[in-house]
């Protein structure tokens, strides 16, 4: 008997297919279940297995001819004359629900093998054994007296056939589980846990694939304890709780608390390198993201920028800040200079003659070298001179500060402020050596520039900004315009503690220093 | 009563307590599942209550005392008298036990038995609504169903049931006095089987019958033996006639019937007996709540009891034709299966049915022309039962038993016997042909001499022209 | 024989009080309806045909019934007064917090009151107004009461078997929406559940999930489909609300780190509070997310239509674990 295919529904709203090859030509025979030809649809390329066995008396389509669902793409003569399975073809899911059930026959439930209609000749028990392997009884051929079936037939019959559901089409990508894949945050590189819960580990900030040897001092535990209050705190570091350090225990497990996790992060911050955007490989660090019109690329802010940009942050919000220009006349101070670096072993900059000339002016002017004691609502003067020299390097704002300024003599001052900004420059420089000042100079000058408005070094109330010493003109006492050599200078005072005045006067005193050098031998 | 509703629990949840549920039930139980059967009536269903069991009883008390009556060519002189209450009486006194038996077997097999009347709330809920002492309802949360509510008599129009005048098979096996006469209109199985009590109890029957023959269904000759059997008791038998309407009189009623070719014609009875078929029982079961397919009444099911709800089974009269007792026990066994998981289906190579008139008829399989049709080449042979010694010796020699075979094959594919036990007869034709066992199968087997089961083996060997005895 | 029957809860019920009465002659079962009538969910079914002296149907008085069962109590019976349901507890609420709890430490240890109050409680089944209390808070609070609720049939009458032969008052609960829902192999002969014993119903690494009684069925439920979406569940079936297995419900915690409370009881000084705060006290350090509460609302019961919406059932059990998880 003739059997028409047409080309199932495969689902997912598809509603043609593609012939992209056949596998078969009129004239061959095929087995159930033997791929036909490969459909694509709009989601993939499928097998087309034959529903029955028999012979292929017609293709229907060629290879790149586009069938709609429902058209027949070939025809088969069927081998068996009793089988059932044009109906099955048509009806690929034999489930049955309320909506879906169709007459004539009720399908039943999945892999059920209908009983046959007409007589079959085989007892009860080797019926019920035909369809507990789900072999059809029709389809054996018996071996006992005139053609019975027996038990042997019925079990040879379920080893030669893959007694298998039978569905029209089978994906090739077929997915097969329904669990659905683990979602969220299952990144934990421990895999043997498959659950979908990650402990506590922080998004973003993650070290694990930065150097190691950064993070000499990191643990790395299964579990920690903490109170709730230090898991936050980790969280906001963006730092792994079980990385903390720690020999503390409670309960018989590792316990981290708020002071484990700020020491943590300070040494973390010292010893990172100087990022460059591509080594980071935290989860924060996204490419340009679709939603962005233009090419960006990023950075992360963290480590020394983004702990200097912390306290400049807080030093602009808190100190009013007020600037105070000026300009030095120093023809002299370069002249004294030039004559000073025919003799000395090492070259000198103008930097120790600007600190000197600090140094002169705040001890007249005490109040530029205090600090604001705002808890005990007191104004601490400072009866030392330690000097920070703000200085630029490849990871940011470093401000070395050279102790006891007024101790010290020129070539000596010389020497260390040229050391301190090697090591800063080099990173060597350690935190003890940035700390401790009363008084700073950022000598942007060195780059260019004229005035500037520098932003105070906590705690520190004052902060002197020097521009390029260079060629200006200036008006000599004849009212002429001539040319001279101008050093501009800039100072932010704390407003809350100075007096416009008071920077005024200072600015003057350091000016007078600084445009007659020889006035700093007496001091 | 309790405030609120409690939920029971259970794994079946079986509607009807009569051949398909109890069996079901039982069952279930012994596969060790979670049941609980809802009975609204009696346990045991029509079938122990109101027919088969009834009829068998009134059948085997009449033929007693009418064959005692009747039995001067053997020698034997007797006027048995008949006392029908006592006959009723004793029917229901073994009807009332085999009712507690059934009660207590699914007892035992650890069922949960409610009584009251199920219905559908939901796929997985139904309601028991209770009358009487504890009156409301319960909630059952199920994970299967099977549903056995059965089937009750057909309601002509213009002859409803009035256990009076108008009588159902239910009123016609609970009568205390014998009429003086009887019109049974319907000559099915059931009207053949009642009239034949009837007429033996010496009441004056005639039954009239829509079609050309008593016993539609069956075979002319065999429907021929019966037939003239029981004109012989004095039945009157008027066929092509249909039932229009009736009129109570004095003592009895007025029966007017239509023939085809709209003749007119009234018949006079004191009761009227209407056995026109039986129909399903579904509206107690609120289908409406639950999408459950029906076909003509019948809810339709598949070859595994299942209906269009995959969970719910239904089994017996209400899942269709045939519309027998031991239809209903396989298909409640095969729905307890099923669901405890097993292999089962409804695969019964052939449903064996006997009538209990005089002689009985047992069949099996199919005749010879269905044979045929099927696109076999039959073999028949058949025996008449005046050529079987024990037939003889029962002073019963009319009937025959006939065997219908592939000629090719040998394999035995139907069986139809008329004659004294046919009813028991047919059982072995019934193992042979769901073996698939061949005439030399059976015809090797040594049957008892002098039995009526060796007229059996004879009518086998007839079919292979090796017939001894005749 | 020893050997096992399959029951539903209330069946349990009725086999352990049967149990109890058989072996104790002092044990007596008395409230309303439970004699003649046995009982209105047939808790009680038969034990007046079975011990005629000692089941009482009482007048219908609550404060009555459990102030006759102090006294009786207090002079060295074992009575066992049934409260029709939880919802009329109330005119008794001060034979029990004020009388029963007391008489030991009264008395300086001279009278005990070894009584159970049985009630079935929880609501689901459609019932009207004072039929579906969940207020085992109320008596949590009471020092001097054991709080006990089961939610399997073979607990049930371990419990209520542990619970009769206890010396001191225990408030029973029975949650009466899984009466008849199941039935479970229960041993046979007489054996107990010891009281202020948590139960594992599931073993899980990710959360702690606490529940009891009929919020025992979901809960699991729940678990199982979020053990599809990869979030292992640990579920902890309390049984005993008072005393609180503490080191049953610290010891999950420790494992898991997250937890959640399922009571169908309103939420406001229901225990999820009490659970929280003990784990609070006492594993603090091992958490890692705030716990969430699953509960009834601080709303009185509501009638059929919102029955539903009130109860926790899975979905909103699955939504207050991922909750948990995903924090």
């Amino acid at each position: 008997m003739a059997f028409e295919y047409e080309l199932p529904d495969v689902g997912e709203g598809v509603a043609e297919g593609e012939i992209v090859a056949w596998h078969v030509a009129p004239g061959d025979h095929v087995d159930e279940d033997e791929v036909l030809a490969d459909v694509e649809t709009d989601k993939a390329i499928v097998d087309l297995p034959s529903p029955v066995a028999g012979t292929i008396r017609e293709l229907h389509a060629e290879e790149g001819d586009v069938v709609e669902v429902g058209g027949v793409v070939v025809t088969i003569d069927v081998d068996d004359e009793a089988s059932e399975q044009p109906e099955d073809a048509s009806e690929p899911d034999e489930s049955t629900t309320a909506a879906e059930s169709s007459e004539p026959a009720l399908k039943g439930a999945d892999g059920e093998t209908p009983v046959p209609e007409g007589r079959v000749f085989a007892p009860p028990n080797v019926r019920r054994l035909a369809r507990e392997l789900g072999v059809d009884i029709t389809a054996v051929d018996g071996s006992g007296p005139s053609g019975r079936i027996t038990e042997g037939d019925v079990r040879s019959a379920a080893e030669a056939e893959e007694p298998e559901r039978k569905s029209a089409v089978t994906k090739r990508s077929d997915a097969g589980d329904k669990k659905s894949a683990v979602t969220k945050r299952s990144d934990t590189p421990d895999g043997d846990r498959k659950s979908a819960v990650t402990k506590r580990t922080t998004a973003g900030g993650t070290d694990s694939s930065a150097s190691a040897e950064d993070h000499a001092e990191s643990a790395d535990r299964d579990r920690t304890v903490a109170v709730p209050a230090a898991r936050k705190l980790a969280a906001e570091h963006g730092v792994d709780i079980d990385g903390v350090p720690t020999e503390k225990s409670r309960d018989g497990e590792p316990f981290v608390e708020v002071e484990d996790i700020e020491a943590y992060v300070e040494t973390r911050q010292r010893a990172e390198p100087a990022t460059e955007p591509s080594e980071t490989t935290t989860a924060a660090g996204t490419p340009a993201t679709a939603a962005e019109a233009r090419p960006v690329s990023r950075e992360p802010y963290q480590g020394i920028r983004r702990t200097i940009g912390d306290q400049l942050q807080a030093a602009s919000s808190e100190i009013p800040h007020a600037t105070h220009h000026d300009t030095a006349v120093v023809d002299e101070l370069v002249a004294t200079r030039e004559r000073l670096n025919e003799r000395a072993d090492e070259r000198l900059t103008y930097l120790p003659f600007v600190l000197q000339a600090v140094v002169a002016a705040l001890d007249r002017h005490p109040v530029m070298n205090t600090e604001l004691d705002e808890d005990a609502a007191e104004i601490k003067y400072k009866e030392y001179y330690n000097i920070g020299i703000a200085t630029a390097t490849e990871a940011g704002l470093m401000v070395p500060v050279v102790e006891d300024v007024d101790a010290k003599r020129l070539p000596e001052l010389s020497a260390e402020i040229s050391e301190l900004i090697e090591r800063a420059r080099s990173r060597e420089i350690s935190r003890e050596e940035m700390q401790g000042g009363t008084f700073t100079v950022t000598n942007f000058g060195a780059v260019g520039g004229e005035y500037a408005t520098p932003i105070i070094n906590r705690p520190e109330t004052a902060i002197l900004g020097v521009g390029e010493l260079r060629q200006r003109p200036v008006v000599d006492d004849a009212g002429e315009v001539v040319p001279a050599q101008t050093l501009p200078l800039s100072l932010s005072i704390d407003h809350r503690v100075i007096d416009g005045a008071e920077a005024a006067q200072f600015t003057n005193t350091v000016i007078e220093y600084l445009e007659t050098p020889s006035l700093l031998l007496l001091e | 009563m309790v405030v609120g509703d409690v939920t029971t629990g259970t794994d079946v949840l079986v509607i009807g307590g009569g051949p398909g549920g109890y069996v079901a039930t039982i069952r279930a139980g012994q596969l060790d599942l979670d049941v609980t059967l809802v009975e609204m009536d009696a346990y045991g269903g029509a079938c122990l209550n109101r027919g088969c069991i009834p009829s068998k009883a009134l059948i085997s008390a009449t033929d007693l005392a009418h064959t005692a009556g009747a039995a001067e060519e053997m020698g034997v002189y007797a006027d048995p008298a008949v006392d029908m209450q006592g006959m009723i009486s004793w029917k229901d006194k073994l009807v009332r036990r085999l009712t507690n038996g059934v009660e207590s077997l699914c007892e035992r097999a650890g069922a949960n038995l409610i009584e009251g009347r199920a219905e559908f709330d939901d796929t997985h809920r139904a309601r028991i609504v209770k009358s009487g002492d504890g009156q409301g309802s319960e909630s059952v949360e199920f994970e299967h169903a099977v549903v056995a509510t059965g089937s009750k008599p057909i309601e002509i129009p213009n002859f409803e049931f009035d256990g009076d005048r108008i009588l159902s098979s239910e009123h016609a096996l609970a009568l205390e006095t014998v009429p003086m006469s009887l019109l049974v209109v319907g000559g099915g199985y059931i009207g053949m089987e009642l009239a034949t009590v009837y007429q033996k109890l010496g009441c004056d029957v005639t039954v009239i019958e829509q079609l050309q023959d008593a016993l539609p269904g069956y075979e002319a000759d065999v429907t021929e033996v019966v037939r003239e059997r029981a004109e012989e008791l004095g039945v009157d038998f008027r066929f092509g006639r249909t039932a229009k309407n009736w009129e109570g009189t004095g003592d009895g009623l007025i029966l007017r019937t239509e023939n085809e070719d709209d003749e007119r014609e009234e018949f006079t009875g004191e009761k009227c007996l209407v056995a026109v078929g039986r129909r399903p029982v579904t509206e107690t079961l609120n289908l409406d709540a639950v999408d459950i397919e029906t076909e003509d009444g019948f809810i339709a099911t598949d070859d595994r009891a299942r209906t269009s709800l995959e969970h719910v089974f239904a089994v017996g009269d209400v899942a269709g034709e045939p519309m027998l007792a031991h239809t209903a026990f396989k298909e409640g066994e095969v729905a307890a299966e099923v669901i405890a998981g097993e292999p089962a289906a409804l695969d019964s190579q052939a449903v064996p049915a006997a009538v209990f008139t005089d002689p009985e008829i047992g069949t099996v399989g199919m005749t010879a022309d269905e044979a045929s049709e099927a696109g076999y080449d039959p073999v028949v042979g058949q025996m008449p039962l005046r050529a079987s010694g024990r037939a003889l010796t029962l002073n019963e020699p009319e009937g025959f038993v006939r065997v219908v075979a592939d000629s090719e094959t040998g394999f035995i594919l139907g069986a139809q016997i008329v004659g004294p036990d046919a009813s028991e007869l047919v059982a072995e034709l019934a193992v042979a042909i769901e073996l698939g066992a061949t005439l030399e199968d059976v015809g090797a087997t040594i049957h008892i001499h002098p039995t009526l089961g060796e007229a059996v083996h004879e009518a086998i060997k007839g079919a292979r022209q090796e017939s001894i005895h005749y | 024989m020893s050997g096992s029957t399959q029951l539903t809860l209330v069946q349990a019920v009725r086999d352990g009080l049967a149990g109890e009465m058989d072996r104790d002659e002092d044990v007596i079962v008395m409230g309303e309806d439970v004699g003649e009538n046995g009982g209105v969910f047939r808790a009680t079914q038969g034990l007046i045909e079975e011990f005629p002296d000692r089941v009482i149907d009482t007048p219908l008085a609550e404060s009555g019934i459990v102030g006759t069962a102090v006294g009786m109590a207090a002079y060295g019976l074992r009575p066992v007064p049934e409260i029709q349901f939880m919802g009329f507890i109330y005119p008794a609420f001060d034979q029990i917090v004020s009388h029963a709890a007391r008489l030991r430490t009264r008395s300086n240890g001279r009278f005990s009151c070894p009584m159970v109050v049985r009630a079935p409680y929880g609501g689901g089944i459609r019932a009207p107004e004072h039929h579906s209390e969940s207020t085992e808070a109320f008596f949590v609070h009471q020092p001097g009461l054991k709080v006990v609720i089961p939610s399997t049939p073979s607990d049930t009458k371990g419990l209520l078997t542990a619970a009769i032969r206890d010396p001191d008052p225990v408030i029973f609960l029975e949650p009466k929406l899984i009466y008849r829902a199941f039935r479970e192999e229960v041993p046979d002969g007489s054996y107990t559940v010891e009281l202020g014993e948590a139960a594992v119903r599931r073993e899980g690494s990710d959360v702690s999930v606490y529940t009891w009684g009929a919020m025992t069925r979901p809960t699991l439920e729940a678990a199982e489909e979020l053990a599809q979406e990869g979030i292992d569940c640990e579920v902890i079936d309390l049984r005993t609300l008072s005393p609180l297995d503490e080191a049953a419900i610290t010891d999950s915690f420790r494992k898991t780190g997250r937890g959640v409370v399922v009571h169908e009881a309103p939420k406001t000084g229901g225990l999820a509070g009490e659970i929280i705060a003990t784990i609070q006290d006492e594993v603090l350090l091992y958490q890692e997310a705030p716990i969430t509460r699953v509960t009834g609302f601080d709303v009185p019961f509501p009638l059929y239509a919102l029955e539903d919406y009130y109860m926790p059932e899975p979905a909103r059990i699955k939504d207050g674990i991922r909750e948990t998880v995903e924090f």
